[in-house]
């Protein structure tokens, strides 16, 4: 704790400690507008003279297209355009791929935003309408009638992989996207020497982002000046701009991008989905505003986290881990240009992190199957990661004849062990594992449950204890891609004496612009009141990456604090020429600017800004006469070039927690119950506490529902099952227990303020958690459950087949 | 999004409903809440050109007539839950509209006779109106007609309604206080039912069961009813004549539903500790009373 209060003495000499901002659990800035319903959402947007599209998908996982016709649909009066594949494909681009799996040894999928030729999943758009209503554009795109010729449908990976197995992309002759590896190949002589080797597989299950908010686009062609305006529900303005420009052959500088409110993302939102491209297309033939409005059934269809994990594990009877071998196969469904591949990259660099595992060793094959494609979706890649280490873990421990959270605290990369690199090369800036640990075993009274536990057991009743470390690695940087390590911030003040923050983060809705505001109100001495903070419009806006990767508080906050801080010290140099003192006396509080202690040496914050304008040639003669500054935040420890093994350092911060999920399961009907849920998190410096606590629970909500039910369901002929929130289940609130927090800070060295992200936290120790509590629970039933969801047909299928 | 036009009518009362279907029986639709009907119409699966709305049709609310309780086909869970006489005379209902998930908001919008209709196997009404006993009342082209509830259910998402006829209302037996038990097993608040069971029991002032009536829901295609007269009339309600008596349900069981959310497979192990928890429930709730 040493290390923050230094911190708060050097973040900022303006405001003392009990006047910090930066700290506090403020409410959302704008939160009243949510509540009265005046945010503007996109969904919210009308324009005048606006159409409405509606998208034709194809029934069929794997079909080639024989002919489209559009004449019933054209002929409907309400109808403005139809455009199909062929036709886009004369009009545009292909989509620029977000990260080319080309770039590091994969296959290069061509992706239009209409399909041409063939589909490859149940659900690719293969043709568009728009019409004077939504229900025109439905109905009209009912009548568009499509004639396939049926290929033969593969839906597993492994299956994908064989021989004889039918091609998606005939030109690669494989339906392998991309493969690789990450680590030290040395399990064998490693395991040589260990007392034990285990191996094993888990299964992850095919889940999606689901926010509540569908995707949705209101694009406009002024087409007498040429320019492009498009409202969207987007996570990433700037590079969405970028790819925009380069598939549909509109100059960058022409299109202008707007991200009203969004209402979560959790990845579905990252740029550079089809629908981006074909409505501005739909509104360039159209000539007039086009609305697109996703419906529920296709917001589903992005997919993450189906994933087999095979595991070889080399240990010793202490339960100290000697080598892991991991080789994850993830089938990410059709080829896309999006960043969905790169979750199963950035599970092979995750796994094992955290523990002090030198020897761990990583392959991954990415397969593309007639299911739909991966979509980034949060926490990217790093549940698999964390749920195949804590199976690990867990059964480590059992074969020891071990406590598993003795295992872990054996295992932990040690305090004192920071920077610590991981095999996969991963620089881990601070941390303190075993604490978390700690926090964790206490606030739920461990000892005491592992006693409970054998009294219900004597009484048949089943309860388990299942503990889920996840590190979180946060504020990606991508060489070659629209994802960097930093963003940039404008911070400027007007006469009279009120801020806007122009940053190129956004926020999803979490919050990140509160928190900002009151980085910015701290430095500038002024109250949240008098900081607006505009985010998501490429006019207005630096260039920025957006929301993704828990980036916004590190980067775009912090590069906004730079900027305040370069206007305080112009605010200050002013103010002192009014005081007639030096500019090192003055101290920015409450709105004034004055020499600390001194009542009668003050000045309102405002008048020193008005002087700044109005008396430029008399007080302002120190500095350059403006209240304006932009700055960027670069964290120093990303390495792009790699290292002599190959391996680049791509993420700033490193936060960590450890959940333990308390769950009792009916073993007569397979359903589990969570009685509690516990988190201890460690997010470094927290902005604001009651924003962090909100991204924890819903991020641990998100991977408890994940593991009980949350699944996406293909039928055996590729046609998705699931098709709404009656099949694909969300857990609602009286499924999950009130979620216990915890937390510690340890600050980054190197972040501005000792932040780390938070916005993926939760997710993966809340799903490792209740899967191992969930085998805890039946491991007297010899029941081994190594697959997500622990629904209740799996759970009893489970028990049913267990050995006796 | 409904796609395409079309005509909303609210009839007066049941007859009015009647003739407007006579007009297009085949491009009409039904609608009790519309908690299913108007999702199948955005969605596209249904594309009906009239709608008869029967929320103005005075087909609502339950009352006490003479021997038996009427419950209106658009009688929402909350018009159950909020009735007095149906918490005394039918407390299995009472049970069943407890339980129904989705806040107020479905609570005060889907209906009875709406759930009856659609005749989906996974539902809790359907069972459950079975196990009370109760005749429903039909209006149609050639008059009123009035049938037990189970011969409504013809197959899975198929009434045995006919084209042009109307849900009037349900006439439940005051019974004696027979012993209630209602359980239902879902994946998670958000699910419908995977397995319901619904019991009502009685028993002798010696504590042997003098009646049993056991009707499993979203386990089959229709609402099956399990005799258990054999295995637990003359019974004390032991662990033994319970097991005897979810051996039944189980076996009772043949062709079990499957669905997205479960499979046929996992009803059939699931149905035997469901009906088994349902009577147990019943006579504890019988001794209770007593």
């Amino acid at each position: 704790m040493d290390a923050i209060a230094c911190r708060s003495v050097s973040t900022s000499a303006t405001i003392p400690p009990e006047e910090r901002l930066v700290g506090q659990g403020i409410r959302k800035h704008d939160g009243d507008e949510y509540l009265t319903g005046r945010a503007t959402f996109t969904g919210d947007i009308a324009l005048p003279g606006m159409a409405h599209a509606a998208i034709v998908r194809s029934p069929h996982a794997h079909a080639r297209i024989v002919d489209i016709d559009t004449t019933a649909a054209q002929a409907r009066p309400a109808v403005v355009t139809v455009l199909t594949g062929a036709q886009a494909a004369q009009l545009t681009d292909e989509i620029p791929h977000s990260l080319d799996p080309a770039g590091l040894g994969g296959n290069h999928a061509v992706v239009r935003c209409l399909a041409v030729g063939k589909v490859v999943y149940a659900g690719e758009p293969v043709a568009a309408v728009v019409a004077q209503t939504p229900g025109d554009a439905l109905a009209a795109a009912a009548d568009v009638v499509v004639r396939y010729e049926p290929l033969p449908v593969v839906l597993d990976a492994e299956a994908a992989l064989a021989d004889d197995a039918p091609l998606l992309d005939e030109s690669w002759g494989t339906n392998l996207i991309i493969g690789g590896e990450v680590g030290p190949d040395d399990f064998g002589a490693v395991a040589a020497s260990a007392a034990h080797v285990l191996d094993g597989e888990v299964r992850g299950h095919r889940g999606n982002a689901a926010p509540i908010e569908t995707r949705t686009h209101v694009a406009d062609w002024d087409a007498r000046a040429g320019r492009l305006t498009l409202h969207a529900t987007t996570q990433n303005p700037h590079p969405l701009r970028s790819t925009l420009a380069a598939s549909l052959r509109v100059p960058e500088q022409r299109i202008h991008v707007i991200a009203p409110r969004i209402g979560g993302s959790f990845g579905l939102k990252m740029y550079g989905n089809r629908e981006d491209f074909l409505i501005c297309l739909l509104a360039m033939r159209a000539g007039r505003p086009v609305k697109w409005v996703e419906d529920r059934a296709s917001s589903l269809l992005p997919g993450t986290r189906d994933q087999i994990l095979r595991y070889r594990v080399a240990f010793d009877d202490d339960g100290r881990l000697r080598a892991l071998d991991v080789h994850a196969i993830s089938n990410h469904g059709a080829a896309s240009p999006g960043h969905g591949w790169g979750m199963a990259y950035v599970g092979a660099l995750t796994t094992g992190a955290g523990y002090a595992l030198d020897h761990c060793h990583v392959t991954y094959q990415v397969v593309a199957t007639n299911k739909a494609p991966w979509g980034g979706t949060k926490p990217f890649g790093k549940d698999g990661a964390t749920m195949v280490m804590e199976r690990v873990i867990e059964r480590v421990a059992q074969a020891c004849g071990l406590d598993p959270a003795e295992v872990r605290r054996r295992n932990f990369v040690a305090p004192d062990a920071f920077p610590h690199v991981h095999a996969s090369g991963m620089e881990l800036d601070s941390g303190d594992y075993e604490g978390t640990l700690d926090l964790a075993l206490e606030r739920v009274g461990y000892d005491a449950l592992r006693e409970e536990q054998a009294r219900l057991r004597g009484q048949g009743r089943h309860l388990g204890i299942g503990i889920g470390f996840e590190l979180v690695p946060e504020s990606a940087d991508i060489p070659g891609a629209l994802v960097a390590g930093f963003d940039t911030s404008t911070v400027r003040m007007n006469p009279s004496g009120q801020v806007t923050v122009l940053t190129g983060v956004t926020s999803p809705g979490s919050g990140n612009d509160t928190a900002i505001s009151q980085m910015v109100a701290q430095e500038l001495g002024v109250g949240m009141g008098d900081v607006a903070i505009l985010q998501g419009d490429t006019e207005r806006c630096p260039y920025g990456f957006g929301n993704i990767s828990s980036r916004s508080i590190i980067t775009g906050g912090s590069a906004a604090v730079l900027a305040a801080r370069d206007v305080a010290a112009k605010l200050r140099t002013v103010a002192a020429a009014m005081l007639h003192t030096d500019a090192g006396e003055i101290v920015l509080r409450g709105g004034m600017a004055g020499v600390d202690g001194d009542a009668e040496r003050q000045v309102p914050i405002a008048a020193v800004a008005h002087a700044v304008f109005t008396l430029g040639y008399l007080l302002a003669l120190g500095i350059e006469p403006n209240l304006e500054s932009t700055r960027t935040f670069r964290p120093a420890n990303i390495r792009q070039i790699p290292d002599e093994q190959g391996r680049m350092q791509p993420y700033t911060t490193y936060p960590f927690a450890v959940h333990v999920s308390v769950a009792e399961v009916d073993v007569e009907t397979g359903v589990v119950a969570l009685r509690r849920h516990v988190v201890a998190h460690d997010c470094g410096t927290m902005i604001n506490p009651r924003m962090v606590d909100g991204q924890v629970t819903g991020g641990s909500v998100m991977g408890i529902s994940a593991a009980l039910g949350e699944e996406f369901v293909y039928g055996d002929d590729g046609v998705p099952i699931s098709d709404g929130f009656k099949t694909y289940l969300l857990a609602r609130a009286s499924d999950v227990p009130p979620i216990e927090l915890e937390h510690q800070v340890t600050p980054s060295p190197v972040t501005l303020l000792g932040a780390k992200g938070v916005g993926e936290a939760g997710f993966a120790g809340a799903q490792a958690a209740v899967l191992n509590a969930v085998n805890d629970a039946l491991a007297p039933l010899g029941v081994a459950l190594e697959a997500t969801p622990v629904s209740p047909p799996n759970v009893l299928a489970a028990i049913l087949e267990a050995p006796r | 999004v409904i796609a395409d036009p079309l005509d909303l009518r609210f009839p007066a009362d049941a007859d009015e409903a009647v003739a407007l279907l006579a007009e297009d029986p085949d491009g009409s639709r039904v609608l009790g809440g519309g908690t299913w009907v108007v999702p199948e119409m955005s969605r596209g699966v249904s594309r009906p050109r009239l709608i008869v709305d029967l929320r103005r049709a005075g087909l609502g609310g339950v009352r006490v007539a003479g021997d038996h309780l009427h419950i209106g086909a658009t009688a929402t869970y909350a018009d159950l839950l909020g009735s007095d006489a149906l918490a005394r005379a039918v407390p299995l209902l009472r049970l069943v509209a407890q339980g129904i998930t989705g806040g107020w908001a479905i609570r005060n919008q889907g209906t009875v006779g709406g759930s009856v209709a659609a005749a989906r196997p996974q539902s809790d009404v359907p069972a459950a109106l079975v196990a009370s006993g109760a005749q429903a009342v039909v209006a149609g082209p050639s008059g009123r007609r009035s049938a037990p509830v189970a011969t409504l259910f013809r197959a899975a998402m198929c009434s045995a309604l006919e084209p042009g006829e109307v849900l009037v209302g349900f006439d439940v037996p005051i019974a004696p206080r027979w012993g209630a038990g209602y359980v239902k097993l879902k994946r998670g608040a958000g699910s419908w039912p995977i397995a319901t069971a619904a019991a009502l029991v009685d028993v002798d002032v010696d504590g042997r069961c003098t009646h049993a009536t056991l009707v499993l829901g979203a386990v089959s295609a229709t609402p099956l009813v399990v005799e258990l007269h054999a295995v637990l009339v003359g019974e004390r309600a032991d662990p033994p004549a319970l097991a005897a008596a979810a051996q039944r349900a189980a076996a009772a069981l043949t062709d079990p539903w499957s669905d997205a959310l479960a499979p046929g497979s996992y009803r059939a192990a699931v149905v035997g500790p469901i009906a088994r928890r349902a009577l147990q429930m019943a006579f504890d709730d019988i001794r209770e009373a007593r």
